[in-house]
């Protein structure tokens, strides 16, 4: 099993509340810029696409490669992240 | 015979300009822009394909070289026989974007995939996935060269999620939605895409064929993944031998002096033990140069055993002596100086005698 980075513990730690997409494990400032272009400004707007996804990992790694053209890693992360943090909070 | 793509932007420029190549076409320049090759590509193209579908030929599609188009090529294959069931079927799903979000759905279903609500940030990644899933039937239908398909097959279960790329092995996941690792689950993966593909009515040509190209897949996959998970042991445990199920035991050395074990090593064992308490000797006579071998050679047990028996002794010895110097008065002393005198000088005086007759006793 991978070892998980330091942000993608602080996001699991915590109810996502106002963060910003940048928070996500995964999304940097490239990637998280892109986001908030095509108007997922916010952690939680990503929230909702993972879920309305059906929190299915294929899916979802395929919606974020063509939104902001994460690589297999940033995607990976992103993924484990979001669904970590819906195993806490939801 | 290489097969004729319509969208050529597909392919690379290197692709593009060994086509042309290979149908004697004059190169542009070597600086030209890809969209050059792809307007000469087309061009030739065209003409090609006319001539395919005037004198059909069976091998055309046998050498898959680009996996990204297969659509494109299932498009040529109906071009040349324009009887076939699935051309008047294909038309219809080719057009993807123009389909409703309830028809979406509803092609999704007959796949078996399990969708979410079609909305306008999802409804993309469904359209990609129907494409997906319209490029697989294609590919397993067509069952000329089995050989080539199997690796590709082996290579997605193995390859797990590598690129976001769909195919009918990922495509069973989404049915159920626990099972997501490829790796660590070998056996479902390989037990349920092979019964799902048998539900499939597309897919099932000639049942025959299509069992043992399954069969053929599920003892290379099986194998493949036993091997990959016979890799990774290597890695954790390189010295340890090979065995079917990958756990392997060793014995414990026994403990000596425990369960009624001699606290000596028996010679069955005695090299190695030897062997470990010398080297062992040689690190404690590195560190002190003080200990003697023997002490550091006897086992650990052995020495804690030996040092709380001399402390004992040492320090009953000092309790002795400090009572005797504190309580004793000098009349004791006496009293025992006599009878010390009596039951322990007068038998060795004795005995001396016994053993020398001819001598005079000392009076002592």
């Amino acid at each position: 099993m991978s070892s998980t980075s330091q942000k993608h513990k602080d996001f699991v730690a915590e109810p996502m509340g106002e963060k910003s997409v940048m928070a996500l494990a995964g999304i940097g400032e490239v990637l998280g810029r892109r986001l908030e272009e095509k108007g997922f400004d916010k952690a939680y707007v990503v929230l909702g696409q993972f879920l309305v996804l059906k929190k299915d990992e294929e899916l979802f790694r395929e919606w974020l490669k063509d939104t902001c053209g994460a690589n297999t890693k940033q995607q990976g992360d992103c993924y484990s992240c979001l669904r970590e943090w819906c195993d806490s909070f939801l | 015979m290489a097969q004729f793509h319509e969208d050529p932007a597909l392919l690379t420029k290197e692709k593009l300009k060994s086509e042309l190549l290979a149908n004697n076409v004059p190169l542009p320049s070597a600086d030209s822009k890809k969209d050059v090759y792809v307007q000469l590509y087309l061009k030739n193209l065209t003409v090609l394909n006319k001539k395919n579908t005037s004198a059909p030929a069976p091998d055309t599609f046998s050498s898959d070289e680009e996996m990204t188009a297969p659509l494109l090529s299932g498009r040529s294959r109906s071009g040349k026989k324009a009887t076939r069931k699935t051309d008047r079927v294909r038309p219809v799903e080719n057009d993807i974007s123009g389909l409703t979000d309830e028809e979406l759905k509803g092609q999704l279903m007959k796949y078996g995939v399990l969708s979410g609500p079609i909305v306008a940030s999802t409804r993309k990644v469904y359209e990609k996935k129907l494409q997906q899933l319209l490029e697989q039937p294609p590919l397993e239908s067509s069952l000329p060269e089995p050989e080539t398909t199997i690796p590709e097959a082996l290579t997605i279960k193995a390859g797990g999620n590598q690129n976001g790329n769909t195919h009918s092995a990922e495509e069973q996941y989404s049915d159920k939605e626990e099972e997501v690792g490829p790796v660590p689950e070998p056996v479902p993966v390989v037990s349920k895409p092979v019964r799902s593909r048998g539900k499939t009515p597309v897919t099932v040509r000639t049942s025959s064929r299509q069992r043992t190209k399954q069969q053929v897949e599920e003892t290379a996959t099986v194998t493949e993944e036993t091997v990959d998970g016979g890799d990774i042991l290597k890695e954790i445990f390189p010295n340890e031998p090979a065995t079917p199920t990958g756990i392997t035991v060793t014995c414990r050395k026994p403990i000596r002096g425990a369960a009624g074990r001699p606290v000596k090593p028996l010679s069955l064992w005695s090299e190695e033990s030897l062997q470990q308490q010398n080297t062992y000797t040689v690190t404690k006579s590195s560190v002190t140069d003080v200990r003697s071998a023997t002490p550091a050679a006897r086992p650990r047990p052995r020495r804690w055993f030996a040092f709380w028996l001399k402390l004992l002794v040492f320090i009953a010895l000092a309790a002795s002596l400090y009572y005797a110097f504190q309580y004793v008065t000098t009349d004791q002393i006496n009293a025992c100086q006599l009878y010390v005198q009596d039951n322990v000088i007068t038998p060795i005086v004795n005995y001396i005698r016994r053993e020398t007759p001819a001598e005079g006793g000392d009076d002592k």
